[in-house]
């Protein structure tokens, strides 16, 4: 869902209106177009900027100064306010406005709406359905008009109206809760909802992503510093995509081995078995790694995908000792859905771009070792014995540069520690690249699961040694989770 | 009961086979268009570039006979967005089943591609939903969307509301990837196989 920041003005000012009255306003800066740059820095996607003037005498009073915004910004503007004449419309669409909001003069005028639709098409025109007591406002919200407000959506629907921006005027700027069943009717009647009013905080914003709301405008909650943009649009996207918990199965000649950092390898059965009960516990995904990665292994290791693939219906990753293309395409073939590449994309860089290109990147998983040498964090390659010049952000750069879909990324000075992931070259990769990372070695305690979703900011945890160990479950690290806030599937 | 599975050389052909024999259906991939009467049903599956895929179809003649085919089809990931007019990955022409254009996510903050675990808010009954409760999870892996919600009988939310689940007429799509969403995901092609 998008968070929208509304920008409203009113005598060439940034102000906010207590439910809609000209006469309860609050100034919150003189230059809109100042506030409209700092939204953009913050991470608007999008502004919604309304002329208060022209919205209550029916014609713009503030093109020049939304101009001015438009140009200001490279995000997309919504614009409305007194738009009620196709040369009005046409005029903020030519200046750049990515769409315009019309209010009144959708109630008031079918064949204005008709003909706007028509000429402009359904994606550039929001129609604002401004209801008090089940009724549709009109004049700024000044009168209530006796359209019905179901009535009105059935025309709206037959007219071809896509967009709607819903507000319920007797909640706007109250900061009590937004209309939730009027927003969730409309979704399912299939309009594309753009929900305003009342909306203060992350519970709010979420449940309105939930709902299926498209967007979600904020105003007096922004400026009155009730909820900051950067929480807003975490509620607005955290809940809907879940963090991924992933364990990793080591296999060796076709068993799944249990040691610690490679020694005392002890057999801990057959990848299938032990792959399905960490399905059944819920895991979201898995992973397979050859830990020999030797070539007389491979034949094996595509015998394990093979298996795998039958009998198991959530994603895995397969890796270890996977050279070249042709290694890649068998894998793929044989059922895995993504593939890890370590030492051989360090060794020939161009295997990412070849896979990424053959098979899409959503397939190409690049796996780094890394560890702090000094201040900084090198890469290592043959299963972290060898130290390569590579320094672990810009590698991990280089490889989503060529298309890897994801970093897998494995701390060495925390692996089988069970001291807590690295939580700072975690979160220095993941924002650094535009790909999910996945997080692995060091978890102990569940809290360390939390930290590395959260504050380390990665994407997915991935873990061993615990869960072979039966010392935590997945069912248990996911449950703790979501006690914790921390969105996964349960 | 037999479905044809189209096999464009998409990678996940063999997960859509696995899937279905676990489900006990009869299948075959099929590479030409020959003889389709002999299906009750097919399934375009998709992972790869839209580009390519689009090639593949144009060139095995399959293109042409897609959007003509009267009986249940399903499409998969990248089958649903080929249903659509027009993909922006690499500026490609579809097959024009369902009106709209794919394009890439490039909303502020968020991962690209989107992959994982995703609600799924179900907007309208459909018998490929049948047995689904509303918000439940299912497994995406995809860099572009649908842009279009007119045939949209599930939707997801990923900085933007996007169609899931699509239905038209004898036309089914998911944007998720149903054979590796464990159970409810199988339930969905046992769905498409019984009920659509």
């Amino acid at each position: 869902m998008l968070i929208i920041p509304a920008i409203d003005i009113l005598g060439g000012k940034c102000v906010r209106l207590l439910r809609g009255d000209f006469e309860n306003s609050t100034v919150y800066s003189d230059d809109p177009v100042s506030v409209a740059r700092d939204w953009e820095r913050q991470g608007a996607p999008m502004l919604h900027v309304v002329d208060l003037d022209g919205a209550k005498s029916g014609k713009p009073a503030n093109f020049e100064l939304i101009l001015k915004i438009v140009r200001a910004v490279g995000i997309p503007i919504e614009v409305g306010g007194g738009v009620r004449d196709l040369a009005t419309l046409q005029k903020y669409l030519d200046s750049g406005a990515r769409r315009v909001v019309l209010g009144t003069g959708a109630v008031n005028d079918e064949d204005f709406l008709k003909t706007a639709l028509k000429k402009f098409g359904a994606e550039k025109i929001v129609v604002a359905v401004e209801i008090k007591n089940g009724k549709i406002a009109t004049e700024g919200w000044q009168k209530s008009s006796r359209v019905q407000f179901d009535d009105f959506l059935l025309e709206l629907k037959k007219l071809g109206v896509d967009t709607i921006l819903f507000t319920d005027v007797s909640r706007d700027g109250t900061l009590t809760a937004p209309n939730f069943e009027t927003a969730e009717g409309l979704v399912r009647s299939g309009f594309t909802v753009i929900a305003s009013g009342g909306i203060s905080d992350a519970q709010s914003i979420s449940r309105l992503a939930s709902i299926g709301a498209n967007a979600a405008i904020l105003g007096t909650a922004l400026y009155e510093k009730k909820i900051t943009l950067r929480d807003a649009l975490a509620a607005a996207n955290s809940n809907e995509l879940t963090k991924r918990i992933i364990p990793c199965l080591d296999v060796t000649d076709g068993k799944v081995v249990k040691g610690v950092r490679f020694e005392d390898l002890k057999d801990a059965g057959d990848p299938v078995a032990l792959g399905k009960k960490y399905s059944e516990e819920g895991a979201d995904e898995l992973v397979f790694l050859d830990i020999t990665a030797s070539k007389d292994n491979r034949q094996t290791l595509f015998n394990v995908v093979k298996d795998v693939a039958k009998n198991i219906f959530i994603p895995f990753t397969v890796g270890g000792g996977l050279q070249n293309i042709d290694d890649i395409r068998t894998a793929l073939l044989l059922g895995a859905d993504k593939v890890s590449l370590n030492t051989s994309a360090i060794k020939n860089p161009d295997l990412i771009s070849e896979a990424a290109a053959a098979f899409g990147e959503q397939c190409v998983v690049v796996a780094m070792d890394v560890k702090k040498i000094g201040d900084k964090y090198k890469v290592f390659k043959k299963g972290g014995s060898v130290e390569t010049e590579l320094e672990a952000i810009a590698w991990a750069k280089e490889a989503v540069r060529r298309g890897a879909g994801e970093i897998l990324l494995t701390s060495m000075d925390r692996d089988g520690t069970k001291l807590g992931y690295d939580l700072d070259i975690t979160r220095a990769i993941s924002e650094a690249v535009s790909v999910p990372v996945i997080a692995s070695g060091g978890a102990g305690s569940l809290e360390d699961f939390k930290t590395v979703l959260t504050t380390g900011k990665a994407d997915a945890a991935l873990a061993a040694s615990l869960f072979h160990y039966e010392e935590s479950s997945v069912g248990k690290v996911k449950k703790y989770l979501s006690a914790n806030n921390v969105p996964v599937r349960l | 009961m037999r479905i044809g599975v189209i096999d464009y050389g998409a990678s996940n052909i063999e997960s859509i086979g696995n899937a279905l024999m676990h489900l006990r259906q009869e299948f075959e991939l099929i590479e030409k268009p020959d003889s389709l009467e002999r299906f009750d049903k097919f399934i375009l599956p998709g992972v790869g570039a839209a580009g390519s895929a689009m090639e593949h179809l144009r060139e095995s003649g399959f293109s042409e006979v897609i959007p003509k085919i009267k009986v249940p089809v399903l499409g998969l990931c990248l089958g649903l967005q080929l249903f659509a007019e027009y993909s922006e990955e690499n500026d490609t022409s579809c097959l024009s089943i369902i009106p709209g254009k794919v394009r890439r996510f490039s909303a502020s903050g968020l991962k690209v591609p989107h992959i994982g675990w995703n609600r799924v808010k179900i907007t309208r009954e459909s018998p490929l939903t049948s047995g689904i409760a509303d918000g439940s999870y299912f497994y995406f892996v995809h860099g572009y969307y649908l842009n279009s919600m007119d045939f949209a009988v599930g939707v997801a939310d990923y900085g933007i509301r996007f169609p899931a689940i699509i239905k038209k007429a004898n036309f089914y799509a998911a944007q998720f990837h149903p054979e590796k969403s464990g159970e409810l995901g199988l339930q969905i092609l046992r769905n498409f196989c019984e009920l659509c």
